[in-house]
C-alpha cells in the first residue's frame, strides 16, 4: 500500500485508527497484528491525521472480519459503540452530546454534523446525514457514503448514544436500503442519562 | 428612523426565555428584575432591589459608574465586571423603555464563555435557543482534540525520526556507532576546535579467526570487542566500527598523553584475553595509534585521521599488540 501522505483529512485514517484501537482494546495487540499480516499491511499503526489509499479501510475491517469469524457489519457496529463509549475516546462522546439536550434533540442534530465537524477540520469529508420524522418517536436516518461499513458504524454509535442518555430504542439498519437507519424511541427517559458537563474542568 | 414597527410588550416569563441573561432596572438603578442564567452568576443572591454599581463595576465606558450613564454613555456596546464570586466579563448592551425610566440591558458571557460556563456550572437550558453559546463551546473543544491529535502525530513522527536517525548512525553488528556517526562527532569537535584523544583500533589476527573458524566466529569477535570497548568509555565518548577489523574512540576533553595511553593499554590488554566461539578459543589482540587535538596547529578531521593511521602503522611495525603516540608533532603540523 503507498505510503501515507499528509493534505487532507480522511474520514478514512479515523476509521482505520479506529479499528485499530477496537481491535487492540477488545481482541489484543497480537490480533491486531495476525489482522495487519492478513491484510498485508506495511504498518500496523495508522495516523488518524494522515491519509490513506481509498478501501483500505473496507479491506481491513473485512479482514478482521474474517479473521475473528463474524460478520464485517458487526464489526464496524461494535467499533461504532467502542468509540462512544471507551473512556480513551470520551472526546468523541462529548463532541455529540453538545448536539443536544435530549436523544431526539441529538437525532435533530445529526444532519449538523459534517457542518460542525467543518468547524474544526474545514477539509474533512464527513457522510451525508438526513433524517426524517417518520411519526412522533419514529425516525428514518440517510446516511451515504463512499465507505461501505460507515452506516453500521452510525448504528454503533446511535445505540451507544441512546443509552448516554438514558433512552431506551430500537436501532436498526434496513437490510433492504443499505443506506438505511431506522430509529423508534420507546422511552426518552427510560435511565438516568450520563453525566455531561458542557466546559471541562480546567487543566 | 428608518425602521417602522409596533412598540411590543412581552412578558417576563418570555423575557427570561428570549434573554436569559438580562437585567431590568428603575431609572435610580434599583433591579426590579434577572434573567435566570444571570441570577446564577450571582450564586442566587438577591438581585431585585440591589443597587446596579453595587452588582457591577464599568469597564466600559470608561468613567461610567451608574446604570444611566451606562446607557447614556455607551451608545451601543459596554462592557461589566460582575462583583461575584468569580470575576468573569460581561459585555451587553442596553436601552431605556418606552416610559421614558425602565432600562432594559442585555448581557453576555463574550469570550469568558468557557470559564463562566465551567464556573457556573450551565447548561445548554441555561442559554437561548438563538444563542451560539453551544457551537462555540464545541468549537473549542473540537479544536483542543485536534490540537492534541497533532500534538501526538508529531511527536510520534520525531520519535520516528530519531530512531530512523540513531538507525542511520549505529553499526548493527555490534551496536557501536558506525564510520558516519565517528566523522560527524569529529567534525563538531574540530569546528569547535574542543579538545580531545582519539585512538585508532585495529584488531590483530583477526583474519585469522575468520579463516579458521569462519565467519559467525569472525562476526562472534566484533560482537565481543564492540562490548569490551563499549564498557571502557564514558557516555559521552564516541565508540565506532569505521571499517571490518578498524575502530576509533574519539574522547572529548581527554588530551593527558599518560591518561590516553592508560586507557589504550587497558583495552589492548582486555581484547588480547582468550575468547570461546563455540567451545573454539578466538586469540585476537590490537594496535592502537593515539593523537591528541593540541598537537595539531590546523584541526581538521583528515588531517586528525591521517595522523592517526600513521600512529597505528607505527604501532603494528613495532611489534603486534602495541599502542602509539603520534609523537612526530613536526610532521603532523598542517
Amino acid at each position: 500500500m503507498a505510503p501515507a501522505t499528509t493534505t487532507g483529512v480522511e474520514m478514512d485514517a479515523f476509521l482505520l485508527r479506529s479499528l485499530e484501537g477496537y481491535v487492540r482494546a477488545t481482541f489484543g495487540a497480537g490480533q491486531w497484528q495476525a489482522v495487519c499480516r492478513r491484510a498485508a499491511l506495511t504498518i500496523e499503526t495508522f495516523e488518524p491525521m494522515l491519509r490513506y489509499d481509498p478501501g483500505t479501510a473496507d479491506r481491513v475491517a473485512q479482514v478482521t472480519a474474517d479473521l475473528l469469524g463474524r460478520p464485517v457489519e458487526t464489526i464496524w457496529e461494535d467499533m461504532g459503540t467502542y468509540l462512544v463509549t471507551n473512556p480513551e475516546h470520551e472526546g468523541v462522546r462529548r463532541l455529540l452530546r453538545f448536539g443536544g439536550a435530549g436523544f431526539t434533540d441529538f437525532l435533530h442534530s445529526l444532519e449538523e454534523l459534517p457542518g460542525r465537524a467543518r468547524l474544526a477540520l474545514p477539509d474533512l469529508d464527513l457522510p451525508e446525514i438526513a433524517l426524517r420524522e417518520l411519526g412522533p418517536d419514529r425516525f428514518e436516518i440517510r446516511c451515504r457514503w463512499r465507505l461501505a461499513g460507515m452506516v453500521r458504524v452510525l448504528v454503533g454509535m446511535l445505540t451507544a448514544m441512546a443509552d448516554d442518555y438514558g433512552a431506551l430504542c430500537l436501532i436498526e439498519a434496513d437490510e433492504a436500503a443499505p443506506d438505511r437507519i431506522v430509529v423508534r424511541v420507546l422511552d426518552s427517559f427510560h435511565n438516568e442519562a450520563r453525566r455531561f458537563d458542557l466546559a471541562l474542568p480546567a487543566g | 428612523m428608518g425602521i417602522t414597527g409596533a412598540d411590543v410588550a412581552i412578558p417576563a416569563a418570555g423575557l427570561a426565555r428570549f434573554m436569559p441573561m438580562h437585567l431590568l432596572l428603575q431609572g435610580d438603578g434599583r433591579v426590579i428584575g434577572a434573567g435566570p442564567t444571570l441570577r446564577r452568576v450571582f450564586d442566587g443572591a438577591a438581585l431585585v432591589g440591589a443597587r446596579f454599581e453595587d452588582l457591577f463595576e464599568v469597564r466600559s465606558p470608561g468613567g461610567a459608574i451608574t446604570v444611566g450613564e451606562v446607557v447614556e454613555r455607551a451608545g451601543q456596546r459596554f462592557r461589566l465586571a460582575p462583583r461575584s464570586r468569580v470575576r468573569v466579563g460581561l459585555r451587553g448592551l442596553g436601552m431605556r423603555l418606552a416610559d421614558g425610566e425602565t432600562i432594559l440591558l442585555n448581557l453576555s458571557f463574550g469570550i469568558d464563555l468557557v470559564a463562566a460556563v465551567r464556573e457556573f456550572g450551565l447548561t445548554d437550558a441555561d442559554f437561548a435557543a438563538t444563542d451560539l453559546a453551544m457551537e462555540l463551546l464545541y468549537l473549542a473543544e473540537a479544536n483542543a482534540a485536534v490540537t492534541r491529535e497533532l500534538r501526538g502525530l508529531n511527536l510520534r513522527l520525531e520519535g520516528a525520526r530519531l530512531a530512523a536517525e540513531e538507525e542511520a548512525m549505529t553499526d548493527p553488528l555490534t551496536g557501536l556507532r558506525n564510520r558516519r556517526a565517528a566523522d560527524l562527532f569529529l567534525e563538531r569537535l574540530c569546528t569547535a576546535r574542543a579538545p580531545f584523544g582519539l585512538l585508532q583500533i585495529d584488531l590483530d589476527f583477526f583474519k585469522a579467526v575468520n579463516d579458521s573458524l569462519g565467519h559467525a566466529a569472525g562476526d562472534f569477535v566484533l560482537g565481543e570487542v564492540g562490548r569490551l570497548l563499549h564498557d571502557q568509555v564514558r557516555a559521552e565518548d564516541c565508540v565506532a566500527r569505521i571499517g571490518g577489523d578498524e575502530f576509533v574512540i574519539i574522547l572529548p576533553d581527554r588530551t593527558a598523553p599518560d591518561v590516553l595511553a592508560a586507557i589504550a593499554e587497558r583495552i589492548i590488554t582486555r581484547l588480547s584475553e582468550p575468547m570461546r566461539f563455540e567451545g573454539a578459543p578466538c586469540q585476537v589482540s590490537a594496535s592502537v595509534g593515539i593523537v591528541r587535538s593540541p598537537d595539531f596547529a590546523a584541526l581538521s578531521p583528515a588531517e586528525v585521521l591521517a595522523a592517526a593511521d600513521r600512529a597505528l602503522y607505527a604501532a603494528k611495525h613495532a611489534g603486534r599488540g602495541q599502542a602509539m603516540l603520534s609523537g612526530d608533532r613536526a610532521g603532523d603540523r598542517g
